[in-house]
């Protein structure tokens, strides 16, 4: 017989319901994007879910697990979705399917499926394609306010599925600024100048830094910051997690900054660059990657921020989210050995008691 | 979906009331039971009294088959520490003493008194206490064991036994908080009869009145959610008019457990109970304001404990409310009185820590405090999906526990690592599988955890216990061995040395002889030789004495 077992009562949340209330909260972020940078991220975020559940079910199939209920559980469409929001809008399609189907194959399956994988598989995707392919994979288009030749549509889907425009121009006449320059994304252009001995003021004069932290890269930063804080205030994500991160670039930027100002970024710069919104709202916030105490959260979030400003200062990425939460996804199980929290009843005077019991036997 | 008007109290508390970690906040479904006045139900034809107390040790029958019993006689006694009283809950015929399904998790049978209700509900002769001020603490721990008092919050605990520790006693803490969804037997109690509730408290509080400064008087706190808004008023209302001053209200903030024996006394003084240890090592004892209700009956009215307040709820109820059920009364008597179709699921105890009742025909016990009657449809538990970490049982855990990690350990069967985790200080509140969004029965894999290490404990006594046995019989043949060993030496021994003793002896009788010889010879040869034969033969014969 069945015996039912209590709790009776069960919150009204499931794992696809949170799969897909962090999904949701990307759209804000999505869509700057897209504002700035066109539809190709769109495009990304679609061939990357279809070769996720893709690789899924087959995985799934291969391992007899049952494969609709895992499939949409919104674990894998999540994983996708981070993909394609942290490539290059205009990247080869075959290079996100590469990155995806690894991340969901190895990354994940490998490991055990959902619950057991180490390393957060997003991140795995995107650190593959980055050793694999450093120049694809740096290719940012500059947004579209500051675009000589703005990519329609269709060139969107020419340049992810053949390489070149409908007129056949490559990548780089995409990528031309209004000052006939290639265009960077902003940290990479900072790195570049600055190791031409230029100082940060001087490097404030380009055009791409106007604005707070580089033209688009604010508003996106903000509008998955707003997508975060209500995951934060859904209770979907731990906000341990996200503060600790933002914490660890603040403070590590702020110790560089406050040494040196000619030649470290400053800590709201770093704050609002790249992808670190993205990467302290929604990839430091994996669950099943990230450390499970509440100290352990802290200092698994303020690690990933240290380490990413560590590698873009002195590092040879522009960006480093993707390396930072790799390095610290090997640390979680030691960060929650040691983290855990104090039991009920097992307090300081209950533990002098013990120990004083045990040197008198 | 159905709503509940939360109702909360402004009625702020009258000391400070610290927090505690964890915790959830499930629908309430209380506003269903607590707004009818507490009633009666038509009197089952047979109950079925279970002797088993839940803290583990039965009680002896002294009524035989085919007995008339009245109300209030007692059916059966304490077979010692553990146990409890039990008393006909009305008057009738004893039909069998045999094992009947009881309302347990485990769903097994166990034994059981039936009494046969004759309708006529006589009274035995009760007896009241008179003046409980004028008793002496031997003599109130006494009617509380023999009134058959035990815990009514749910654990069933002989209440004499927690009531006998005097030492270092130092305030009383009513349990009023009744955190667990539905049940509302407690608010309604207060509402109705706070006034008893506190003459009860006060008779347990005088069994430490000489602990406390010479004319003062043990503090009793009163833990209440706010939750109960009029059950917080009827108490202050009570309390001015009986002029107990020293009860001091605290008004604690909604939270399931709050009302966790632990988690309140952590609410009310911010102290925690050391691991292992009870209340009483911070100097406090806990009762269920039930318990105390309990026992003004027994003092005031004479009336040992045959029934007790239970709340009956749940979707398909459709008599809710609070009613005054004769222990022993079969469940499925109370879903027919409550018109509850026949196709449903019975839960004892809040669904948070509850159980389903597996065969209706069980009767309630001591501590059931709640019935929720539930569409089976409604019952099932959803697929059990694979933990994502998310760490929600962790923000849950109001033992600041790691409820993931301790899931994977016992998943794996690796109970040392779940002991390390702590295992043992988890109070099985489900606030982590409530939460879960993997739907996973985390409790259900700490009870089998915990059952597998009190398992091999047992196993591990019994082959210790069985190494002890073998190592002390080998130990005794070797000790025989050596003993006799000893022995055989030690005769050896005596012997060598009386060897060695007649030996010398015989040297010194050799030397006597040898000189007598001498002067025998001597003489002889002074006497010529006629006595030679004789003196060899004398030689001979003292030599044979002392080899033999």
């Amino acid at each position: 017989m069945n015996i039912l077992s209590s709790p009776f009562d069960k919150k009204p949340n499931s794992v696809i319901e949170l799969m897909l209330w962090v999904i949701g909260a990307t759209l804000p972020g999505l869509l700057v994007l897209v504002y700035f940078f066109g539809i190709g991220v769109i495009v990304n975020v679609i061939i990357a879910s279809i070769t996720a559940l893709a690789c899924e079910a087959l995985i799934l199939k291969l391992r007899n697990r049952p494969v609709l209920p895992i499939l949409f559980d919104g674990s894998a469409l999540l994983t996708a979705w981070l993909i394609g929001l942290a490539l290059p809008p205009l990247l080869p399609w075959w290079m996100t399917v590469v990155g995806t189907a690894f991340a969901i194959i190895f990354a994940k399956h490998v490991y055990g499926g959902l619950g057991n994988n180490l390393f957060n598989p997003a991140m795995v995707a995107y650190v593959l394609l980055l050793i694999s392919f450093p120049v694809q994979m740096t290719a940012w288009l500059p947004p579209v306010e500051l675009a000589q030749n703005p990519v329609g549509v269709a060139d969107t889907f020419a340049y992810i599925f053949t390489g070149a425009n409908l007129s056949g121009q490559d990548l780089n006449y995409a990528r031309l600024g209004v000052d006939g320059f290639t265009m960077a994304t902003p940290l990479d252009h900072v790195k570049t100048e600055l190791s031409q001995g230029f100082r940060i003021a001087e490097i404030n004069q380009n055009p791409m830094l106007a604005g707070f932290s580089g033209v688009g890269w604010f508003w996106v930063n903000l509008a998955f910051l707003v997508g975060g804080l209500v995951l934060m205030i859904r209770k979907v994500i731990g906000w341990q997690l996200p503060a600790g991160a933002l914490l660890g670039i603040f403070l590590t930027s702020f110790l560089f900054y406050g040494i040196d100002t000619d030649h470290y970024l400053s800590p709201l710069f770093h704050t609002f660059a790249g992808a670190t919104m993205l990467g302290a709202f929604f990839i430091a916030t994996d669950p099943v990657t990230a450390s499970t105490t509440p100290k352990g959260r802290w200092i698994f979030g303020f690690g990933i921020g240290a380490i990413t400003i560590i590698i873009r200062t002195f590092g040879g990425y522009p960006d480093a989210i993707a390396f930072a939460v790799l390095i610290m996804n090997m640390a979680v199980p030691m960060i929650d050995y040691y983290t855990r929290p104090k039991v009920y009843g097992h307090n300081k005077i209950n533990s002098a008691n013990k120990s004083e019991a045990k040197h008198a036997e | 979906m159905e709503k509940d008007l939360i109702e909360r109290s402004n009625y702020s508390s009258e000391i400070p009331v610290y927090q505690i970690p964890g915790g959830v906040h499930p629908t309430e479904h209380k506003t269903q039971s607590n707004s009818q006045a507490i009633a009666k139900l038509p009197l089952a034809d047979e109950l079925v009294i279970n002797l088993k107390g839940q803290a583990g040790n039965r009680t002896l029958p002294v009524v035989a088959i085919g007995d008339k019993v009245l109300k209030g006689q007692v059916i059966a006694e304490s077979d010692g520490v553990f146990s409890s009283f039990y008393h006909a809950p009305s008057s009738g015929l004893i039909k069998a003493i045999e094992q009947r399904p009881i309302a347990h998790p485990s769903g097994l049978t166990d034994l059981c008194v039936v009494l046969e209700t004759d309708g006529a509900d006589k009274w035995c002769e009760l007896t009241p206490a008179g003046d409980p001020s004028s008793l002496s603490r031997q003599e109130i721990l006494s009617r509380i064991f023999e009134s058959g008092i035990v815990g009514l919050g749910g654990a069933s605990f002989p209440s004499h036994i927690k009531l006998q520790r005097q030492q270092g006693i130092d305030s009383l803490i009513l349990n009023a908080a009744e955190c667990e969804p539905y049940i509302t037997c407690d608010d309604r109690l207060l509402q109705e009869h706070s006034e008893q509730v506190l003459l009860g408290a006060k008779i347990v509080a005088s069994l430490y009145s000489n602990n406390s400064e010479p004319g003062s008087e043990l503090g009793i706190i009163i833990g209440i959610e706010d939750n109960k808004p009029k059950a917080i008023d009827a108490l202050i209302q009570a309390r001015d008019k009986l002029k107990f001053q020293n009860i001091k209200l605290a008004v604690v903030p909604t939270k399931y457990p709050s009302g966790g024996e632990k988690q309140l006394i952590q609410l009310v003084t911010g102290k925690q109970v050391p691991q292992g240890g009870l209340p009483a090592d911070l100097g406090i004892v806990m009762h269920n304001v039930a318990t105390c209700f309990a026992i003004y009956e027994a003092f005031y009215l004479g009336k040992p404990l045959i029934d007790r307040l239970v709340t009956l709820t749940g979707e398909v109820c459709l008599n809710k409310g609070n009613y005054r059920i004769p222990i022993g009364t079969p469940i499925e008597h109370l879903r027919k009185a409550s018109q509850v179709e026949s196709e449903c699921t019975a839960i004892m105890g809040g669904p948070m820590m509850g159980f389903e009742i597996l065969d209706k025909q069980a009767g309630i016990v001591k501590a059931s405090n709640c019935i929720i009657f539930k569409s089976a449809q409604t019952l099932t538990q959803a697929a059990e999906l694979p933990c994502i970490r998310c760490g929600a049982c962790m923000d849950a855990c109001p033992a600041s526990l790691l409820p993931q990690q301790l899931y994977w350990h016992a998943k794996a069967d690796e109970f040392e690592k779940t002991e390390d985790y702590n295992l043992f200080d988890c109070i099985e509140c489900g606030a982590c599988a409530y939460v879960c969004p993997s739907n996973i029965p985390l409790v259900q894999y700490y009870r089998y955890a915990k059952s597998n290490i009190r398992d091999q404990k047992i196993e591990k006594a019994k082959s210790d216990k069985a190494r002890e046995r073998h190592e002390a019989r080998l130990e005794r043949i070797e000790r025989v061995k050596r003993e006799k060993a000893e022995k055989h030496k030690k005769a050896a021994e005596a012997r060598r040395k009386a060897a060695e003793a007649a030996g010398q002896t015989d040297a010194k009788k050799a030397a006597v002889a040898a000189a007598l010889a001498r002067v025998n010879k001597k003489k002889a040869q002074a006497s010529q030789e006629t006595d030679d034969n004789t003196t060899n033969q004398a030689t001979d014969n003292h030599s044979k004495d002392e080899s033999s």
